[in-house]
C-alpha cells in the first residue's frame, strides 16, 4: 500500500483501523481500511464482495423474463430504471417497437424511481450527518411514490413492471390523477428539504470543501452521473444519447461549480427539480394506446385473442415453454440512473436463455474514486464523502 | 457505413462489426489490444472508459472474449473493443485507472490473469475461494429446493 | 436483575420479578443495525415515520451489537459476509433473538446459487421468519409483534430454543457450513 511522505521517522505512528461492513452509515455493506495519521486518513482501500449474489451468473439459467426479477434486485433503490435498462437491451437485439403510450409511461416510471432514489439520498445522507429529521420528511414522500408503485403493480419495491415489449399492465386514471397532483406539490416538499439543509451552517461546514474530485479525475476513474456532473462534466445519457423520447423533453442538466460533497448534494436536489419537470410534461402529453407491443415473439397475446386465433395460441404456448428467443448477437444500451451510466450487456445465442449479461453498474465505477476523496481528508468526513458518493452495494457487487 | 470504413482503416487486422445496438465493434488480435486502446481513447476520441467484462465463448481456442466498452464525449458515441484470449490479457490499468476493479472482477469471476495490474486479487469473492463461478463450465451451484414432494423423490425424509 | 435459572425464582415474588423481566424484555427490542440489501431499505422504511417500529419499542437501532438484543438480517448473506454475520450475532449479550427478514435471508430467495448462504439459519438460529421480497413494513412490524408475544410468555426460554430445547418449539440450529466458526 502506498504511504505517503507523512509516515516518516516523524510521524511513524499510523493507525489502521476497519471501518465496516456493518455500520450505519455504509450505505450497504461496504468495508474501508483506513490507515489514519492522527485525524487525517493517509490511505484508503475499500473491500467489496460483501453482498455479491451471483446475479450475472444466475442470469444465464434464466429465461429472459424471468431475468427482469433479477433486474430489480441490483440497485435496489433504481427498480424499474433497472427493468428499463434490461428491457432496452433486449428490444434492440429483437428489433422490437414499443407503443407511445409505453414509452411515455416509462419514463415516468422511471423518473419516479429517480425522485425516490434521491429522497433517500438526501435522507440518508443528512441521516449520516446527524441530522435525523430530514430522513423523515424525505421518507414521507417516498412512501407516497411506493404507493403508486404498489397500487399499479402490488409491489412497492420490486415491482419488475417493465418488461422487454413494454409495461405489464397499464396505469389507469386514478392512479395518474394521484400522481399528477403528487408531482404538483412535490416542488414545495423539496423546497422544505432545502429549508433544512442547504442554507444550513453546519450542514454546508461538514460538505463544503469536503471530497473534492476533480472532472478529470473523474472521467479516468469511470465516475459518471451526478458525481460526474458536480466536478463540473456535463454528460447526463438522457441527453446525450436519448432513449424513450427524452429527446422531446424539455430538462436542464445541472453541474456543481467546485466538485465537492456540497456540490453532489445540490447536484442531487436540482435533478429532484428537474425530474419534477420531466414528469409533468409526460404526464400532460401521455397519449392513448396499448403498452405492450405487438410482436408476439415478444410478448404474449391477449388472453381473449387466444378463443380465436390459432396463431395466438401458438404464440402463447412457445411464449411460455421457451421463452423469448432473441437472435445471436449482443446489445448494450445505456441508461442515465440516479447514479450515473447503467446498461445491460445482453449476448444472446439464440436460445430462450442469455449465455452472458452483464450489468454495467455505475456505483462500480463510482466507488473506485471513493479513496481519491478521502484520503488527505480527515477521519470525520468520510462519512460525508461516503453519503455523497450514494453507492448502493446490490449493483457494486451483484 | 462510414464509421464502419474509418476504423476498418484505423484496424487493418481488426474485424468491424455492427451490433444490434448499433454500437460499432472492433475485434482486435490480443496481442494488438494496448495499442488499440491507445488508438481508441486518443485518435478516435473515445477517451472515457464505461465497461470491460468478459464472454465465455466455451471455444476450444481463446475461450474467453473481453469486451471493452468506451464512449466519445465529444461525439456521443460508444465503441466497443474485443478481444479473445485463453487465459491472459495486458492489463490496461497503467493507461485507464478506471479499468481497475472491472479488470479484478474478470480475474475473480473468469479466472484471467491481467499483466501489469497493480494489484490483481479476488474482488467479489472471499480471498481463499476456488474455481471461478462465471466461466460456463462452472455449475451454479444451486442446492435442490426442500418440499415435501421432493423429500420423498431424494429420500430425505 | 439475578441471573440464573428461571427455577431460582420461586412464590410470588419471584413469579412477579420474571413477569416483570418478561415484560421490560419485550417492551424494549433494540435491533443492531443490520440491513444487508433491498430489504434494509424496508426496514428503513418501517423504522420511519410512516410505521414507525418505535412505538413497539424499537426505539432506535443500535450500532454495535454489544447494545443490541435483535439482529434483524435483512438482505442476503453472502458467503463473504457469512463470518462477519456470525461475529456480529457472537457479540450480542444473552438474550438474544433473530429476524429472518425477506425471502433471502429465510431461503436465500431468488438467488439458489453458490454466491450466497441458502438461508441464514444455517449459521445462525432463527426466531422468526418473515416472507417476502422484500417484505412490506407491515410484515416486519407483524414478525416483531410475533416475536415480542413469544418473549413475553417467557423471555428465559424464549430465545431460539435456548439451552435446553425447551421453550416453543423452536430448534437450536448449530452453525455449519465452511464458514462457522
Amino acid at each position: 500500500m502506498a504511504l505517503t511522505d507523512q509516515s516518516t521517522a516523524a510521524k511513524p505512528e499510523l493507525l489502521t483501523i476497519n471501518m465496516g461492513p456493518q455500520h450505519p452509515s455504509t450505505h450497504g455493506v461496504l468495508r474501508l481500511e483506513l490507515v489514519l495519521d492522527g485525524e487525517i486518513v493517509v490511505h484508503c482501500r475499500p473491500v467489496i464482495g460483501y453482498l455479491h449474489t451471483g446475479i450475472e451468473k444466475t442470469f444465464e439459467s434464466k429465461t429472459y423474463v424471468q431475468g427482469v426479477v433479477l433486474t430489480d434486485r441490483t440497485d435496489y433503490l433504481n427498480s424499474l430504471g433497472n427493468n428499463l435498462a434490461y428491457a432496452l437491451s433486449i428490444e434492440a437485439l429483437m428489433g422490437c417497437e414499443i407503443p407511445a403510450r409505453a414509452t411515455v409511461l416509462r419514463v415516468l416510471l422511471a423518473e419516479f424511481t429517480r425522485l425516490a432514489s434521491h429522497l433517500m439520498f438526501i435522507g440518508a445522507m443528512a441521516l449520516d450527518l446527524g441530522a435525523s429529521s430530514p430522513f423523515l420528511y424525505c421518507w414521507r414522500e417516498r412512501e407516497k411514490i411506493l404507493d403508486f408503485f404498489e397500487r399499479m403493480s402490488g409491489a412497492r419495491m420490486m415491482t419488475s413492471f417493465i418488461r422487454p415489449g413494454g409495461l405489464v399492465r397499464d396505469l389507469d386514471a386514478s392512479i395518474l390523477a394521484d400522481m399528477s397532483a403528487f408531482i404538483d406539490a412535490m416542488p414545495a416538499y423539496v423546497d422544505s428539504y432545502e429549508d433544512l439543509l442547504t442554507g444550513n451552517p453546519i450542514f454546508r461546514e461538514r460538505t463544503e470543501g469536503v471530497g473534492v474530485l476533480t472532472g478529470d479525475d473523474a472521467l479516468a476513474l469511470g465516475v459518471s452521473g451526478p458525481i460526474l456532473r458536480a466536478s463540473r462534466v456535463a454528460f447526463d445519457v438522457r441527453k446525450a444519447n436519448p432513449y424513450c423520447g427524452y429527446e422531446t423533453y424539455d430538462f436542464e442538466i445541472p453541474t456543481g461549480t467546485v466538485g465537492d460533497c456540497y456540490d453532489r448534494y445540490l447536484v442531487r436536489v436540482a435533478e429532484m427539480r428537474e425530474t419534477v419537470r420531466i414528469c409533468r410534461q409526460a404526464l400532460d402529453k401521455l397519449p392513448d394506446g396499448p403498452v405492450q407491443t405487438a410482436d408476439r415473439k415478444v410478448m404474449p397475446p391477449p388472453r381473449e385473442e387466444l378463443a380465436r386465433s390459432m396463431e395466438a395460441v401458438i404464440h402463447h404456448f412457445k411464449l411460455w415453454t421457451e421463452g423469448i428467443r432473441p437472435p445471436v448477437g449482443e446489445a448494450y444500451v445505456g441508461v442515465e440512473s440516479p447514479r450515473g451510466e447503467l446498461g445491460f450487456y445482453v449476448v444472446s445465442d439464440g436460445s430462450g436463455r442469455p449465455i452472458r449479461v452483464h450489468e454495467r453498474a455505475p456505483s462500480f465505477a463510482n466507488l473506485q474514486a471513493l479513496p481519491r476523496i478521502i484520503e488527505g481528508g480527515a477521519m470525520a468526513d468520510v462519512v460525508a464523502c461516503m453519503a455523497t458518493m450514494d453507492p448502493i452495494m446490490g449493483e457494486v457487487d451483484r | 457505413m462510414a464509421v464502419s470504413d474509418t476504423l476498418q482503416a484505423v484496424f487493418e487486422s481488426g474485424e468491424v462489426s455492427l451490433p444490434a445496438d448499433g454500437i460499432p465493434t472492433v475485434r482486435v488480435p490480443l496481442a494488438e489490444l494496448l495499442e488499440a486502446v491507445e488508438q481508441v481513447r486518443g485518435a478516435l476520441g473515445h477517451s472515457r472508459f464505461v465497461d470491460l467484462t468478459a464472454v465465455d465463448r466455451l471455444t476450444s481456442e481463446d475461450r474467453f472474449e473481453l469486451v471493452y466498452l468506451f464512449y466519445s464525449l465529444e461525439a456521443h458515441t460508444w465503441l466497443r473493443l474485443k478481444a479473445r484470449t485463453d487465459h491472459a490479457a495486458p492489463s490496461i490499468t497503467p493507461l485507464v485507472p478506471g479499468a481497475n476493479w472491472y479488470e479484478r472482477e474478470v480475474f475473480d469471476l473468469f479466472g484471467l490473469d491481467f499483466q501489469g495490474h497493480p494489484n490483481l486479487k479476488r474482488l467479489m469473492l472471499p480471498d481463499d475461494w476456488q474455481g471461478h463461478p462465471l466461466r460456463r463450465t462452472e455449475p451454479l451451484g444451486s442446492e435442490p429446493v426442500d418440499f415435501t414432494v421432493t423429500r420423498k423423490m431424494y429420500g430425505t425424509d | 436483575m439475578t441471573s440464573g435459572s428461571a427455577d431460582s425464582k420461586s412464590g410470588a415474588p419471584g413469579f412477579v420479578l420474571s413477569r416483570l423481566e418478561d415484560w421490560a424484555r419485550e417492551s424494549s427490542i433494540w435491533p443492531v443495525t443490520f440491513g444487508l440489501a433491498c430489504c434494509a431499505i424496508e426496514m428503513m422504511a418501517a423504522g420511519a415515520s410512516r410505521f414507525d417500529m418505535a412505538r413497539f419499542g424499537s426505539e432506535l437501532f443500535r450500532a454495535s451489537p454489544r447494545q443490541a438484543d435483535l439482529m434483524i438480517v435483512a438482505g442476503r448473506v453472502s458467503q463473504k459476509m457469512a463470518p462477519v454475520l456470525r461475529e456480529v450475532y457472537d457479540q450480542m449479550a444473552e438474550p438474544k433473538w433473530v429476524i429472518a427478514m425477506g425471502d433471502c435471508a429465510s431461503c436465500s430467495g431468488v438467488f439458489n446459487n453458490y454466491a450466497l448462504i441458502q438461508g441464514v439459519d444455517k449459521i445462525v438460529p432463527v426466531d422468526v421468519y418473515v416472507p417476502g421480497c422484500p417484505p412490506t413494513p407491515d410484515a416486519l412490524l407483524d414478525s416483531l409483534i410475533k416475536l415480542k408475544q413469544r418473549i413475553a410468555l417467557d423471555s428465559r426460554n424464549a430465545r431460539h430454543g435456548a439451552r435446553t430445547g425447551a421453550g416453543l418449539g423452536i430448534v437450536h440450529t448449530e452453525p455449519s457450513g465452511p464458514n462457522a466458526h
